[in-house]
């Protein structure tokens, strides 16, 4: 540990830590644009200098003074030092981050940096979020000093999902550094000189594109652009940002779990972002997972319970359905029922699933569906995984948690299906194609409870449909692959009359007599806390948002 | 009369020098030899300290303690010689190239054996064909007889060299930058610390030294320390206490062009005044000398006032300007300051990596103002302010005195001093192209302020008589940073 003096501070820091992060873990502001702590550090924007005190040349000795030169905050970093290096015969440095020096050079950077930007915020994506509106209006200059012509480099379109609006951008290079580290495909570089710096990815002589900005991780470059150079045309126009609430939640789209952030509003969600997870994600997250969300707000969502009569779904009441499932499911034996558990669903969800199979249909014939297996694709530092399901570690847990039961997959589980004649299937999977075996299979079964969100090939052969809830619109907690539990949070209501799937299991298991009782998600992890190994710290409460490992 | 004293251009002249054969019968080589047979790599490392050779590529740091910061325990080491030569106004290290190439493998040898190097990369600048052809012929004859590749001369050396041309960017002869663009990336300095001497060429401890730098190692360790720091005079640095010797050893290609009568490369001996030198140059060519650039484009400029200056790496820093790479540039009676400005900011706005921030949108800002000044176009208003007097009607009233306020200069002064702060030296880029650029230009605008008001009055450029143009002394704040006659004591 470095005992250093930051300011009127006197804090501990890790060795190895920099000013910049030293600083902000106390709350004070070092305003930087090329610095990210995902990213190298090349000390380009200038905007971070402090002012670093040591002993000065010529003097007598333990005099102490400011140093001649500012040093970029970025790149200092801090070391415990031998005792006869110590300043003030205690200090392993000693910084000063609000010194008249630095004020001033704070504000000469962000005039530079503003005198080839438009004045484009009313139309800007950024504003609001924007780092140089922000620093600007914090440590920068009221009025331009610049008279001359600004530089006007053409807009582009680098990918299917970005597009650069060159006027804004400061060139921070944190894009092409991310291409280079992250996703090493380094589509992004820097064509010209000087002034005339311009992002670009690599064209030809008459200008079409060679490389496309379409790696899977390519939406990361639009969250950690500083400015609104780098815009995301999913997102483009939508919404100013201080219009969008935001919960804290992971991301369904394979089993890494990234953490994200859900911004929405009263009539959908909007956007997905990653959230910082030092052990998962770090500040990165797919295009799949980030783009995957259209689902959720999708017109066709099932809002109301449907069955089969004369061959066609209908839509119909919830006592209705409820009625016709309870009284299918009493006429049954309890080998000849099969219930299966989605490992898209949450911990919760599965719990109350097998709490239903297992007390009240006595059977411990489960089976786990989840979303068909993808590729894996590997990135220098970021992993897509093959397993296509946010919870498929945690479902196989839960369903199997109690006595006796057989948790059944692909296969084992079909074969299974195919002799049974009730099965209730919680699905939750947007566009889920069926297999032939798989389609076979599910033909055969007599009477079929069918779980989703949406229309779906599953949901063409049910007898009952019944409408559940995606990742957004219910609490709850997954197990990604590598055994982390992590929370999700409610951002947007269900759509019509559809409920959280765990509320519905249990309004079964009521209706056939059971004596399953849970008000919210929360107590239910209390549950699977108590009763399922491994489980014991995972309640709601020690969870938090920075998840936790299971031993 | 001062005559040249040619040390290293000695056999410029001699025909096909730049043949092994011909070199050799001109002691080529006996140097490195002779340090081979003498010498330990340590003391000749210690020969270059104590004969207090300075960097002759601009920065005129200590080529011995430069040396003395290398890691001798990390292997590989590297030796990048910079032959990048860019500074406009500078012309010297090309003759050595295009005519004696084997001077510079020499001094290569020389520095390979005394800090252990295997490889040597020369980085040479893209325009100088023929330079790289002469070079590239003579390091195929040294391999041929031997004095390159492995085992040189039995001595059981490896010293390999490649030679690699620039692609004609200015901020390649920046060593940092040279070493990016030498490793295949964009040509853009890198943070210091590290150095390069620490971390240089592919992460490993490099030597840079520019070629003329390692043209005068044959001559140290041929004719001894003792006879080097004859040449040049040497100053007690009064900053230190006691005063530090400050050697200004050793002689200096001086690149002279512009208003002289003879311009061209001279060797001389360092420590001769601006006077002396124009003298040596065949005299003036115009009526009487305006300014002289002493180092370069990037350095600061000096009056008629400092012609007594001596030139030398002290004196200069003391003047508030630089010996740089020792590119004088004379000006007579009819150029106009502010046009030169002009010219020298279109040059830096242009050759600005875009690296960061305050030099990449700060060199075309400072150049759009000086553009804008030249163009007629520059801002002034004049301000009344009241003040009670006795008025021209012979009555107390205001006498309403009137001041003329540049907003341009000022503008001009406060942006390039944003970029690099001249009177604080300090700087907020990356690298000292910041400050070669807000040198030049706030230097220009002080010492010939009355120059650029003219062209801003009058709404054109307009040539004042020097006398005029010329800020005198006492009013300038740049000279008034000149402390040489309290700091130097003259330790004989």
């Amino acid at each position: 540990m470095a005992f250093i003096k930051l300011n009127d501070l006197e804090i501990e820091v890790e060795d190895g830590t920099n000013i910049v992060e030293a600083a902000r873990e106390h709350d004070i502001e070092v305003p930087h644009y090329c610095y990210h702590p995902g990213l190298s550090r090349p000390a380009n924007c200038r905007m971070c200098l402090v002012e670093p005190y040591g002993p000065i040349p010529g003097a007598p000795p333990g005099t102490i003074g400011p140093a001649r030169q500012l040093a970029t905050g970025c790149t200092l970093t801090v070391r415990s030092a031998p005792p006869e290096r110590k300043l003030e015969e205690k200090f392993d440095a000693i910084i000063r981050t609000d010194s008249d020096r630095v004020i001033k050079a704070r504000e000469d950077i962000l005039e530079f940096l503003l005198v080839h930007h438009p004045l484009d915020c009313p139309v800007c994506d950024q504003a609001g979020e924007c780092d140089l509106q922000d620093f600007s209006y914090r440590h920068g200059h009221d009025k331009s000093r610049y008279l001359e012509v600004k530089n006007v480099p053409p807009k582009k379109d680098l990918g299917p999902d970005v597009l650069l609006y060159s006027t804004r951008c400061i060139v921070c290079t944190r894009c092409i550094r991310f291409c280079d580290e992250v996703s090493g495909s380094g589509e992004l570089g820097l064509i010209n000189r000087g002034s005339h710096d311009e992002i670009d990815i690599p064209r030809s002589h008459e200008g079409t594109p060679i490389q496309l900005l379409d790696n899977k991780l390519a939406g990361n470059v639009v969250d950690i652009c500083p400015v609104g150079a780098l815009i995301s045309k999913d997102f483009l126009f939508k919404s100013r940002p201080w219009f969008m609430e935001k919960a804290n939640s992971i991301c369904t789209g394979c089993s890494v779990g990234c953490n994200v952030t859900v911004e929405y509003k009263t009539d959908g969600l909007y956007r997905i972002k990653p959230r910082f997870h030092g052990d998962i994600n770090q500040h990165w997250m797919c295009d799949d997972g980030r783009l995957g969300y259209h689902y959720v707000n999708s017109d066709d969502r099932l809002q109301l319970p449907q069955k089969r009569v004369e061959e066609e779904l209908v839509t119909t009441q919830w006592a209705d359905a409820l009625t016709l499932i309870s009284d299918n499911l009493s006429e049954v034996e309890a080998d000849d029922i099969v219930v299966i558990g989605s490992a898209q669903g949450t911990n919760e969800d599965n719990y109350v699933l097998q709490q239903f199979a297992h007390d009240v249909l006595k059977t411990t014939q489960l089976g786990l569906f989840g979303q068909v297996p993808g590729e894996e694709h590997k990135f220098p530092q970021f992993t897509i995984e093959a397993d296509k399901n946010p919870n498929t570690a945690g479902a196989r847990t839960i369903l199997g948690s109690a006595n006796g039961n057989v948790v059944l997959e692909d296969d084992a589980l079909w074969e299974k299906v195919a002799g049974a004649k009730v099965v209730y299937l919680v699905s939750g999977c947007p566009e889920r194609p069926l297999k032939d075996t798989e389609k076979d299979a599910l033909e055969k079964v007599e009477f079929l409870i069918v779980q989703d969100v949406l229309p779906s090939e599953v949901t063409q052969l049910a007898d009952v449909v019944l409408p559940g809830t995606t990742f957004a619109e219910k609490d709850g907690t997954f197990t990604n692959s590598s055994g982390w539990v992590q929370r999700i949070r409610k951002a947007i209501d269900p759509p019509g009359e559809a409920q959280a799937d765990w509320e519905i299991t249990q309004q079964l298991a009521k209706r056939l007599g059971g004596e399953i009782d849970y008000h919210f998600a929360g107590e239910i992890a209390i549950a699977i806390a108590e009763n399922v190994e491994g489980y014991g710290d995972a309640t709601h409460q020690n969870i938090g948002d920075a998840g936790i490992k299971l031993t | 009369m001062v005559q040249e004293k040619r040390i290293l251009y000695e056999h410029l002249d001699v025909p096909n020098i730049n043949t092994f054969d011909v070199f050799r019968q001109h002691d080529g080589y006996t140097r490195f030899e002779k340090a081979i047979a003498e010498y330990q790599p340590e003391e000749i490392a210690d020969m270059v300290k104590e004969a207090g050779l300075k960097g002759r590529g601009g920065a005129g740091f200590s080529t011995g303690e430069k040396w003395s910061f290398v890691p001798r325990d990390i292997e590989p080491r590297y030796l990048c010689c910079n032959a990048d030569e860019s500074e406009p106004g500078t012309f010297s290290n090309r003759y050595v190239l295009e005519k004696n190439p084997h001077l510079l493998i020499e001094g290569i040898l020389i520095c390979c054996y005394a800090m252990g190097i295997e490889t040597t990369y020369i980085y040479i600048r893209g325009e100088f064909t023929l330079g790289k052809k002469m070079l590239d012929a003579a390091i195929k004859e040294a391999y041929e007889q031997g004095y390159l590749g492995e085992n040189v001369r039995d001595t059981g050396l490896n010293i390999n060299i490649y030679s690699h041309p620039g692609a004609g960017a200015y901020i390649c002869g920046e060593e940092t930058g040279l070493i990016e663009s030498l490793e295949g990336k964009r040509g853009q300095p890198r943070n210091k610390p590290p150095f390069p001497a620490v971390q240089g060429v592919f992460m490993k401890p490099t030597v840079v030294q520019n070629v003329e730098t390692l043209c005068n190692l044959p001559f140290i360790v041929g004719n001894g320390v003792e006879w080097y720091t004859q040449m040049g005079p040497t100053y007690g640095d009064a900053r230190f206490d006691p005063p530090k010797a400050d050697p200004n050893t050793g002689t200096k290609l001086y690149c002279i062009s512009g208003d002289v009568n003879e311009p061209g490369v001279y060797e001389l001996e360092l420590g001769l005044t601006c006077t002396e030198l124009i003298e040596v140059a065949g005299g003036l060519r115009g009526e009487e000398v305006k300014a002289v650039i002493p180092g370069g484009s990037s350095a600061p400029i000096l009056t008629q006032y400092e012609l007594d200056t001596r030139l030398d790496f002290t004196s200069l820093t003391l003047a508030k300007s630089m010996l740089g790479s020792g590119g004088i540039i004379v000006m007579n009676e009819t150029r106009n300051i502010v046009d030169c400005l002009l010219n020298i900011m279109k040059f830096y706005a242009h050759e600005s990596c875009g690296q960061c921030t305050p030099c990449r949108w700060g060199t075309p800002w400072v150049r759009d103002i000086v553009q804008r000044i030249a163009d007629g176009e520059g801002r002034q208003t004049t301000i009344t302010r009241p003040k009670f007097g006795i008025t021209e009607s012979g009555r107390w009233g205001d006498t309403g005195e009137t001041e003329e306020i540049y907003e341009d200069l000022d503008l001009l002064e406060n942006v390039a001093n944003n970029i690099a702060n001249v009177d604080t030296m300090t700087w907020n880029t990356i690298c000292v192209f910041g400050i070669a650029v807000s040198w030049p230009a706030v230097s220009y605008m002080r010492k010939f302020r009355p120059e650029f008001e003219a062209a801003i009055r009058e709404s054109k450029l307009v040539t004042l008589p020097v006398a005029e143009a010329t800020v005198p002394p006492e009013e300038n704040y740049a000279y008034q940073q000149r402390i040489i006659p309290k700091e130097m004591v003259d330790l004989e």
